[in-house]
């Protein structure tokens, strides 16, 4: 029995394949070796005259025939398919450094932003968030935190008050949030209390009459000074990275003792003041009536001042000025 | 305040410490350095000369022409300055000389004479400010040395922060004594005794009152108004202060030596008995600077027969004052009431050494110190003629001794301290103390202040032990990771609004009245009575003002702005709801949108756009038709959630856009967010997904102009409440004729898929349903 001569049919299928200009080629070709008039299908139509065991030898062969030309056809319409996409992303040349539609940070302010970080530094270490009055009496800002009355912080060139007798005020410093939680909340106390504070400044490079600090307080039994020291370390290294330098100077502040200022040592070798802090003064706990086993510390740390460092920048003035160009910034 | 080291060291011998050990040591004592500087004149080709000749410039009257031997020889010099003549002793800065600034001094022309350098003055070899003229020597000077020999200025200076408890380290006697611990060396004592020849002549006392506990004097006859020697002139100066003559430098000279301010009064003008009162109403005082003062009952002033003659601690009085030709004096010495100096010395805005040092309390105990002191600058005390003392003490309240447990020092410190450590440190500060095996009982000495409870020895026991000395430990508080409701809320919403493209802005809390009265009238604002800019006394009752002034700012200056929200407080008149005696104040987030961010073409925003922002936020927001100040007459609504009234929407009222000068509509909100929970805002109701296709109509109606498309919405997700329903408009449109409102169901059923008939009983259900609810008729079926 003749048999097809299959090299000269897949021969004639590779030569065709060739030929191919067009994707819809290939359906063609599928036709023109598999479809019912190619002579794969003629050969197939002759098994029926033949002995049984030629029929399943032949048979075979056709299948497998069959097989081979299907997997060519896909395999090169794949090969096309591919090149022709080749040649498409070749030509398509997108330049990224065209910014449309610009999106810049998230325009949250950055002074929240700073807030923010802080305040999660210290939220990982156990404190919660307290909030007080910005208008306050002057006992809650002066009084109570152990400033008497005739203490130069009280002259009216340094604060705004709100009435003749200077009984309420816009509160220059966040510790009057000290007293407030502490004259509703029994001890233990781990609190920071981020706000806006006032002071009898115009608005220029280096002075706003408004600008924010974090106060911190922890009150508790056995807190000492060595837990002080630790605390704002952490903080230090949390925010500005965990190779910066820092040393305590001592100071004074009428509502701690000992007080001491915390430097970090800049880029440049010089060293700046982060933030003021220290053992709360016995007589603020006792101004709050607070019994005398509890013990604590406090701090307050300038959030402009630490925006100004993280991101160079060089005028207070733009934190209230709500330039476009600056919000856009961050 | 400026410390020299020089002067420093005849009080501590500082010759071994170095200028950085000197630092670290001040800071570690808590002296903030401000400023550090060392002092290094370059006195290179600078000689002593004298001046043999001297005769008018030929070509220029203001000038004469010297000549001045330099030893080796003869220069020929023009100079301006006429407080000299022949035989005078001066410095000569020679051809390719330096001077201050390194200034070159060279050979030159002056109208046809050739000056061969410079004579100078004491602030052209930068020694002091003197305009007077050129700096005389004295006369038995070697001619031709070289001027570093007759005065070397080599020094350190430092400007140190002193906190206002530490009255006692305004001198250089006191932050010697705090030195001295630190390194371990001793004091010198330099008190030396006085040799009287004469008895004073005026009667002194220090008053009834209390706050002038001692009043000290001494008579000086016969004395000659002169300058100071150099090292005076170039220590005062060096510390910033101005030179004058040898009596006025000299008390100020003691003031910044041992800290006891002095004042010289002309015994010529004095009478009778000198004393301390307070001032009477209507009393009159001129004082030095020539200005007419006047007194009332809390300055304290200095007397003669009961006249005013001085301001006690702050400035002394015209009248009495030293000039040129005073013969003999009287020298004050006295210690003033802290309180009383530093109201006065605020009060008449005259701030001065003096009084700084008398506000932050000077040693009880110095005055006599002073005095001595005083009169041995003069370069022989022999030979100048002065009084014994005058002394009127009172005894002051002397403070009892304070005893405490030793274990109060590791309670707070958080470390043990050694007895060694604290006998040493207490011992070198000269704080009187006894160490008993559980006890420290101490007292303070006359100069501290600041030593009244034990905490206060332990801070001066941490202090000198070095704060950096101590470990570090890491105690946890007890809200881990709870920072609590106020800062989520916060959190919550600056976050949205900013993920938004809503710019975040902070503004001041100062306003213009009118701002407040546009849209709360209602309210009375709360006033800083000492306002930075008048203009801006009011503090802001409403968010709104400043979110426009950002606005507007933004979009004149860069002909582009934003939308823009802030979370700040508004405060008004009322009493506050919380506390007791301070104003009302409310925690809010304000919003603008504009319709247009920009000048040119752009996206335009409409109300609708603020109330999906507020939906957004709080998905249960319901508003209703609220008339506002301020707002637009219909587009101004009230906020609620959960029926309970938070804030305030709408649109800007076309007055006020006009009366601020705006083109655009603007769209603002107010909420209070005080009344929010946290959890409240994070809670969803979920609804389960259907697991069958959705059924789809477009409805088109024929609507009154007032018709609340919500109102419609929530009719038809009521009728389908049983299913997953999607409802939306799709257009809202008006023409001559009539207000058309497409509303857009998908809804879904949680059991089966619907087939035609149903679905078409659905839709015939849902346009029944409606058109008798709300009298309106559907127009077509769209879809």
């Amino acid at each position: 029995m003749p048999e097809l001569n299959f090299d000269k049919v897949f021969a004639s299928l590779d030569l065709r394949i060739g030929e191919i200009s067009n994707i819809d080629q290939f359906d063609e070709i599928s036709k023109e070796f598999l479809g019912k008039s190619s002579l794969i299908s003629e050969e197939r139509k002759k098994l029926s005259s033949l002995s049984n065991e030629d029929k399943k030898n032949y048979g075979m062969k056709l299948t497998e025939a069959t097989e081979f030309i299907t997997s060519k056809i896909n395999e090169q319409r794949q090969l096309f398919l591919n090149s022709q996409f080749s040649v498409q992303e070749e030509a398509e040349i997108a330049d990224i450094s065209i910014d449309w539609k610009p999106l810049r940070g998230s325009y949250k302010h950055v002074l929240s932003t700073v807030m923010e970080e802080v305040v999660s530094i210290f939220s990982s270490i156990g404190y919660e968030v307290a909030y007080g009055p910005e208008a306050e009496t002057s006992w809650h800002n002066f009084d109570a935190l152990n400033t008497p009355d005739w203490h130069p912080a009280r002259y009216e060139s340094d604060t705004l008050y709100l009435d003749k007798n200077l009984e309420t005020l816009l509160r220059t410093q966040t510790s009057t949030v000290q007293i407030r939680h502490m004259e509703e909340n029994d001890p233990p106390v781990y609190i920071v209390a981020p706000g806006r504070v006032f002071r009898s400044d115009q608005l220029d490079a280096t002075h706003s009459p408004v600008f924010h600090q974090l106060e911190g307080l922890a009150i508790d039994k056995n807190l000492t000074f060595t837990d002080l020291k630790g605390t704002l370390e952490f903080f230090v290294k949390e925010f500005f990275g965990s190779d910066v330098e820092t040393k305590f100077i001592p100071h004074f502040f009428p509502f701690t003792e000992p007080s001491a200022e915390v430097l970090v040592k800049w880029q440049n070798g010089e060293w700046l003041e982060i933030l003021g802090c220290g053992m709360v003064d016995p007589n603020v706990l006792s101004n709050v009536s607070y019994p005398d086993t509890y013990k604590g510390f406090a701090w307050g740390v300038g959030i402009e001042r630490l925006a100004m460092l993280r991101y160079n920048i060089d005028h207070i003035k733009n934190f209230y000025e709500n330039d476009i160009r600056f919000l856009e910034q961050f | 305040m400026k410390i020299l080291k020089s002067w420093l060291n005849d009080w501590i011998n500082l010759d071994n410490i170095s200028d950085d050990e000197l630092s670290n040591a001040l800071e570690s004592l808590g002296f903030e350095i401000e400023y550090y500087k060392q002092i290094t004149p370059n006195y290179k080709n600078i000689v002593v000369g004298k001046v043999i000749d001297l005769y008018q410039h030929p070509n220029a009257d203001k000038v004469r022409v010297t000549k001045v031997d330099v030893g080796s020889k003869v220069y020929e010099i023009v100079c301006g300055a006429w407080n000299f003549d022949k035989g005078a002793v001066v410095p000569v800065a020679l051809p390719k000389s330096k001077i201050k600034d390194d200034f070159l001094i060279d050979e030159r022309d002056i109208r046809g004479v050739k000056s061969n350098g410079m004579i100078c003055s004491a602030s052209e070899l930068d020694l002091w400010d003197d305009h007077d003229g050129i700096l005389i020597l004295d006369d038995l000077e070697k001619i031709g040395s070289d001027f570093s020999t007759v005065y070397d200025s080599h020094d350190s200076i430092w400007e140190i922060g002193v906190t206002p408890n530490r009255g006692d380290c305004m001198s250089h006697l006191g932050i010697a004594r705090e030195l001295s611990n630190y390194f371990n060396l001793k004091l010198i004592d330099n008190f030396k005794e006085i040799n009287p020849k004469i008895k004073p002549v005026l009667k002194v006392n220090s008053g009834t009152g209390k706050k002038c506990t001692s009043y000290q004097s001494i008579e000086i006859e016969n004395i000659k108004i002169d300058d100071s020697s150099l090292t005076i002139k170039h220590r005062l100066s060096s510390v910033g202060v101005r030179i004058i003559n040898n009596v006025v430098d000299y008390t100020n000279y003691v003031l910044h030596d041992i800290g006891q301010p002095l004042h010289a009064f002309d015994r010529d003008k004095l009478f009778g008995t000198i004393s301390v009162r307070n001032a009477k109403e209507d009393e009159e005082l001129i004082t030095l600077d020539n200005q007419k003062r006047a007194l009332d009952k809390t300055d304290l002033i200095i007397t003669d027969n009961n006249n005013p003659i001085a301001l006690a601690g702050v400035m002394g009085g015209f009248d009495t004052e030293v000039t040129a030709d005073t013969k003999n004096l009287l020298i004050e010495s006295a210690y003033f009431d802290k309180v009383s100096i530093m109201k006065t010395s605020r009060k008449l805005n005259l701030i001065s050494d003096a009084s700084i040092r008398f506000e932050r309390g000077i040693d009880r105990n110095i005055q006599t110190f002073g005095l001595h002191r005083f009169i041995h600058l003069f370069e022989d005390s022999d030979d100048i003629t002065y009084s014994d003392i005058q002394n009127d003490t009172k005894d002051f309240d002397n403070k009892s001794n304070i005893k405490f447990n030793k274990n109060m020092i590791r309670d707070v410190l958080g470390i043990e301290i050694d007895d060694k450590f604290i006998s040493k440190t207490l011992t070198s500060l000269d704080i009187p103390h006894t160490l008993n095996d559980d006890t420290i009982e101490f007292s303070s000495p006359s100069w501290r202040y600041d030593l009244e409870r034990p905490i206060d020895i332990i801070e001066e026991l941490a202090k000198h032990y070095g704060f950096n000395n101590f470990p570090s430990t890491l105690p946890v508080g007890n809200k881990l990771n709870n920072v609590g409701n106020y800062w989520k809320v916060r959190k919550f919403f600056i976050n949205k609004l900013s993920n938004l493209s809503f710019h975040e802005i902070q503004t001041l809390s100062f306003i213009d009245e009118s701002l407040n009265q546009i849209f709360n009238p209602e309210l009375k604002s709360v006033n800083v009575i000492n306002p930075i800019d008048k203009t801006q006394e009011s503090m802001r009752t409403n968010l709104y003002s400043t979110l426009i002034n950002t606005f507007i700012f933004n979009l004149d200056k860069h002909s582009y702005s934003g939308k823009y929200f802030e979370v700040n407080n508004t405060y008004d008149k009322a009493s506050h709801s919380k506390y007791k005696s301070i104003p009302n104040q409310n925690y809010k987030l304000g919003i603008l949108i504009p319709k247009k961010i920009t000048d040119n073409n752009d996206q335009e925003y409409t109300i609708q756009d603020l109330a999906s922002t507020l939906r957004m936020l709080l998905p249960k927001v319901q508003f209703s038709k609220l008339s506002k100040p301020g707002f637009h007459k219909n587009n101004s609504f009230l906020i609620t959630v959960n029926d309970s009234p938070i804030g305030h929407m709408g649109q800007l009222s076309y007055a006020t856009q006009h009366q601020l000068n705006i083109n655009e509509d603007i769209f603002l909100a107010e909420i209070n967010l005080e009344a929010l929970e946290f959890n409240s805002l994070i809670s969803y109701d979920y609804k389960p997904l259907s697991q069958y296709p959705f059924i789809k109509f477009d409805l088109s109606f024929k609507v009154p102009e007032n018709l609340i498309s919500q109102d419609l919405i929530e009719e038809v997700i009521n009728l389908l409440k049983n299913n997953e329903n999607q409802i939306s408009i799709f257009d809202d449109y008006t023409n001559e004729k009539s207000r058309n409102l497409g509303i857009r169901i998908i809804t879904r059923s949680y059991e089966k898929t619907y087939n035609d008939q149903e679905s078409t009983e659905i839709l015939n259900s849902v346009v029944d349903y409606l058109t008798k609810k709300f009298s309106i008729t559907l127009n077509e079926k769209v879809d």
